[in-house]
């Protein structure tokens, strides 16, 4: 089965975009659009330039586009979570539950905001096979309480009880999306952690480039954007068992500035993100020092399963590229200024 | 029964005033199923391009708000009655529909709260409990809590309780804040803790809390100077929880009381309004006073539907009448009436899938092939006999499967009195026709013989499904239509023949294995011609899939020997248990005869159950039932108040 998931990840490698590619697409007139992006295997994409009963993406529908981004994602983690079982499978699945915790956020909102069952459910991403929440029946839920009660009983009682209650304590919506990101976060180191000693090195490299990433950003903008006191702030982050371990996070946390913080990181870290001027430029080059690593361990003979977790990042990091190259034309900005987005694309996808 | 009852698609103008209306009658008729205006053809040809508005989606909006609501208020009253519809009722228009949700809101708001309260109550009366087993604790800990919570201390002193996984990180976050965390005290999924640490630092500490799920003990002040005081004040605080506890269970009475009768009435107006909210999912069209619904009714019941039309409508309606076409087939959905004994073998064929409309139905080859097959590899009188009796001693329980269990008991007692085997003693009873384990080597020619008449079988109707779906050149030139048909008849004769079988003699070797040369040139020219790519490509996916055909269908009829193998290892197993039972006292000897027997029966009787089923999914439906059918589902009234 592994030389079969291997076989299929090198196939799939070769669909990963390279910089002349983006330049195709930023040069493609609409009509080329589905073509370009399916010639790339971004066939969910496409079907929105090439269906004319869809909304075109671009044109109108920017939310359309990002659905369509995580059905391509769903897709292509569907063929490669086939050929595997046990932790390495329930890792896989597990990534993709970020997107229903996206969805988890959405419905929290909309319930804040006391917005209609039938406007909030087109605004839900559809999981397919993955999803394992019933988006109707919690749309219909009366209110927050009433809708974190049933996320509750459902399965992820483990990402929303914590939420629940640090929500129940402040009524604070951003208490609520921190605790759900860590409550994920956490969970999916811990999968790894049991999926490290046959994934190899490499995996373990992947999950240390993400969670390190992750809390160096956060604790980036909750220490210096949202003025949180260093004891909260370190408390909000991903239990860490890589570069950036507690002892590190808590000594990082009680410093005073960004450049205080970015001066006591690893040597490489350190130079690398000498000069960057902000919290997205962190998060930009911290990505592409895990794609770097990715790219490596896609070229390696590494297990089939770090192999996929390889490809499946930087198949992400060609989508947001992708995105903000179409959400550009959409908006009519300058080729420049998307150039500059492709180099930064900062958004995450949670 | 062996194919779908002929639909036609209809397509009903009416005014959009009486559009539930319309949707419920057609509910009430039964056999409606709603589909999609994807298809432009008929006299209403442009229907889809004249009615581009979606006027129901309103109307489905505000009945799953208002069922929601209604079905958790139903929940809390615990009301589960049938509704009753009186002949007359009408559906309720947009605008009754969407106050009535708003009355549903209200009312389930005012429960909601009541429910809520409850609920924190409860909490509350948990917490106590906690409050009361840590206190003693505290107790005996000897601490002087009047000093330890003093307010105008240097210290800030917090008793309280965390999720317990997070302590570890909130110990370690609190560190950066010079506090200390002491747990004390855990109960279930929580930890008692102290905190303490310098007033100075407390506002950051408390944002750090509030986040972990932190939850103050509230400790008295008379707690704080006479711990022996705390039971008293325990006890108290209980009384008043309980006496609000009774003040919540009254209001939620009143709630009751007060709507109930109009619960009742809400009930059966969102039942009413159920059809039109279900049929606009697949869609109502509509636009100024128009609406327009479509959907598949079975082509005997059009005149029916039209005096019901008529009756209700007289005339203000237009109804277009067509047949399904070809490139529709797939979304017709499929509706098959089976006699009330077939019924229960259903279930397991849609396990399956759902045959699609026009094939054909395998439910009644089915039941019989399976019990034949259960029969076959389970044949002993008295586990057959077991079978049966527990088939109908828990008929209750078991619903019509209980029929199925009760068929297959039959059977297994029919091959029990073939093979002569009662509780596996095949000495009582002289077989009327043979003992598997006397014949081993003819009842595995059996076993293969039926193997190859039931791949026959399946290769005739998936031949028939093909020809019937318009496929024909698969029909004829496929591995699995009659080319495959010819090819595996020629190659199995030449096979027995080589083996000299006796029911091949009178078939000279040459004539089968030319035949079977001929099918499988046929099979590879079909191959060829449907494949694409490159010369080399269509040259290696002839060969692979003209290889992959010999194999599949050979190894499918040797799956067919575990029918006999089964039969050898019924007996089998009966004796080992009797060798066992040989050498024990009289006692020792009938138990373990009894306790292998019911072996036999659990283990020996589940695995054939599922073999049976493995031989009908694998051999059997792969080979002609795609699966991937809609099934007929109708417009219908709910009795019962439920989810969508």
């Amino acid at each position: 089965m592994s030389s079969y998931l291997n076989t299929r990840v090198s196939l799939y490698s070769g669909r990963l975009w390279h910089a002349e590619d983006f330049d195709v697409l930023l040069r493609a007139s609409d009509d080329e659009m589905a073509n370009t992006l399916a010639e790339r295997g971004l066939l969910q994409l496409a079907a929105g330039f090439s269906n004319p009963e869809q909304p075109a993406i671009g044109s109108n529908d920017p939310l359309s586009l990002e659905q369509r981004i995580i059905a391509q994602t769903l897709d292509e983690t569907r063929v490669l979570i086939r050929p595997l079982s046990g932790a390495a499978r329930n890792f896989l699945i597990y990534w993709t539950a970020r997107f229903e915790v996206t969805n988890v956020k959405t419905l929290l909102r909309g319930k804040m905001t006391g917005e209609r069952s039938a406007s909030l459910l087109p605004r839900l991403t559809p999981m397919g096979s993955f999803g394992r929440l019933d988006h109707q029946e919690l749309t219909l839920a009366e209110d927050v309480s009433e809708l974190l009660r049933r996320l509750e009983a459902g399965p992820y009682a483990t990402i929303v009880r914590q939420a629940r209650r640090a929500f129940e304590q402040s009524h604070d919506p951003f208490h609520l999306d921190a605790a759900l990101d860590r409550a994920y976060y956490d969970g999916l180191a811990q999968r790894a952690h049991s999926l490290e000693s046959c994934a190899g090195p490499g995996f373990r490299g992947l999950m240390g480039n993400l969670i390190d990433r992750i809390n160096l950003v956060w604790l980036l903008r909750y220490r210096f954007n949202y003025n949180l006191p260093p004891a909260q702030v370190y408390f909000l982050l991903v239990g860490s068992r890589y570069s950036l371990t507690g002892a590190r996070l808590r000594e990082l946390a009680a410093l005073g500035s960004p450049e205080a913080v970015l001066a006591e990181l690893p040597l490489e870290w350190r130079t690398r993100l000498s000069g960057v001027p902000d919290i997205p430029g962190v998060f930009s080059t911290m990505d592409h020092i895990a794609a770097e690593h990715a790219v490596k361990v896609l070229r390696t003979d590494a297990p089939a399963i770090t192999r996929a977790f390889a490809y499946l990042i930087l198949r992400e990091r060609d989508l947001r590229a992708v995105r903000a190259v179409l959400r550009g034309r959409h908006l009519g900005l300058p080729v420049a200024d998307i150039r500059l987005a492709l180099q930064r694309t900062p958004q995450e996808v949670m | 029964m062996l194919r779908a009852e002929p639909l036609v698609k209809i397509q009903l103008l009416m005014l959009a005033s009486e559009a539930p209306d319309a949707a419920l009658e057609l509910a009430r008729f039964g056999v409606f199923n709603p589909g999609t205006f994807n298809d432009q053809s008929g006299s209403l040809a442009a229907l889809p391009d004249l009615l581009p508005d979606s006027p129901a989606a309103l109307y489905r909006e505000a009945w799953l708000e208002a069922e929601s609501r209604l079905s958790k208020l139903l929940e809390q009253c615990g009301d589960s009655r049938a509704i009753e519809f009186p002949s007359d009722a009408a559906a309720p228009s947009l605008i009754d529909l969407q106050e009535l949700n708003g009355w549903l809101k209200e009312v389930w708001t005012a429960c909601l709260a009541c429910h809520e309260s409850d609920e924190r109550l409860q909490d509350e009366k948990k917490h106590l409990d906690a409050l009361e087993e840590t206190l003693s604790k505290l107790e005996r800990l000897n601490v002087d809590l009047a000093q330890l919570l003093h307010s105008n201390s240097l210290l800030s002193v917090n008793i309280g309780s965390l999720p317990a996984n997070g302590l570890k990180r909130v110990s370690e976050a609190l560190s950066m804040t010079s506090t200390l965390v002491s747990q004390f005290d855990h109960i279930g999924d929580q930890i008692f803790a102290v905190i303490a640490g310098p007033r100075t630092r407390q506002d950051e500490v408390r944002g750090l809390l509030a986040q972990a799920g932190w939850r103050e003990l509230a400790v008295p002040e008379e707690l704080r100077t006479h711990p022996q005081e705390a039971r008293n004040w325990l006890e108290s605080e209980r009384k008043q929880l309980e006496e609000q506890s009774g003040v919540e269970c009254k209001v939620i009475g009143v709630l009751r009381d007060q709507f109930g009768p109009r619960l009742q009435e809400a009930r059966l107006r969102v039942a009413l309004a159920r059809p039109l909210a279900e049929a606009a999912l697949v869609g109502v069209r509509g636009k100024g006073g128009l609406a327009a619904l479509a959907g598949w009714v079975p082509r005997r019941q059009v005149h029916a539907l039209r005096t019901l039309l008529d009756n209700r409508f007289r005339g203000r309606y237009l109804l277009d009448v067509r047949e399904p076409s070809p490139h529709e087939a797939a979304d017709v959905p499929s509706l098959v009436r089976y006699p009330a004994w077939l019924q229960p073998f259903v279930p397991l064929v849609k396990s399956y899938g759902v045959p699609r409309y026009g094939e054909f139905d395998p439910a009644l080859p089915f039941a019989l092939t399976y019990l034949l097959l259960f029969g076959a590899m389970f044949g002993d009188i008295g586990h057959g006999g077991v079978i049966l009796l527990l088939s109908l001693l828990f008929a209750r329980k078991l619903g019509r499967m209980a029929l199925v269990g009760a068929a297959a008991g039959v059977v297994s007692m029919l091959f029990g009195v073939l093979y002569g085997s009662i509780f596996g003693y095949e000495d009582i009873l002289e077989p009327v026709w043979l003992s598997p384990l006397h014949n081993p080597v003819y009842v595995l020619s059996v076993a293969v013989g039926f193997g190859v008449g039931f791949i026959v079988f399946t290769l005739l109707v998936n031949a028939r499904n093909k020809w019937v779906a318009g496929h024909r050149a698969e029909a004829i030139f496929d591995s699995t239509g009659i080319a495959g048909l010819v090819f595996y008849l020629g190659a199995a004769a030449g096979l027995a023949s080589v083996a000299g079988a006796s029911i091949v003699a009178g078939i000279p070797q040459n004539t089968a294995w030319m035949v079977a040369i001929v099918g499988i040139i046929v099979i590879a020219g079909f191959k060829w011609y449907e494949a694409t790519g490159g010369l080399g490509e269509r040259i290696l996916v002839t060969a692979i899939e003209t290889l992959e055909t010999g194999i599949n269908l050979f190894s499918n009829t040797l799956s067919f020997m575990r029918v006999a193998a089964f039969s050898l290892n019924h007996v089998a197993l009966a004796l080992a248990i009797f060798t066992l039972a040989a050498g024990l006292s009289v006692a020792g000897h009938w138990f373990t005869i009894a306790l292998g027997n019911v072996v036999i029966i659990v283990l020996e009787g589940g695995i054939v159950a599922i073999q049976a089923l493995r031989l009908m999914y694998y051999e059997g439906f792969s080979r002609f039932f795609s699966g991937d059918g809609v099934e007929f589902v109708p417009l219908r009234l709910e009795t019962q108040a439920g989810k969508h």
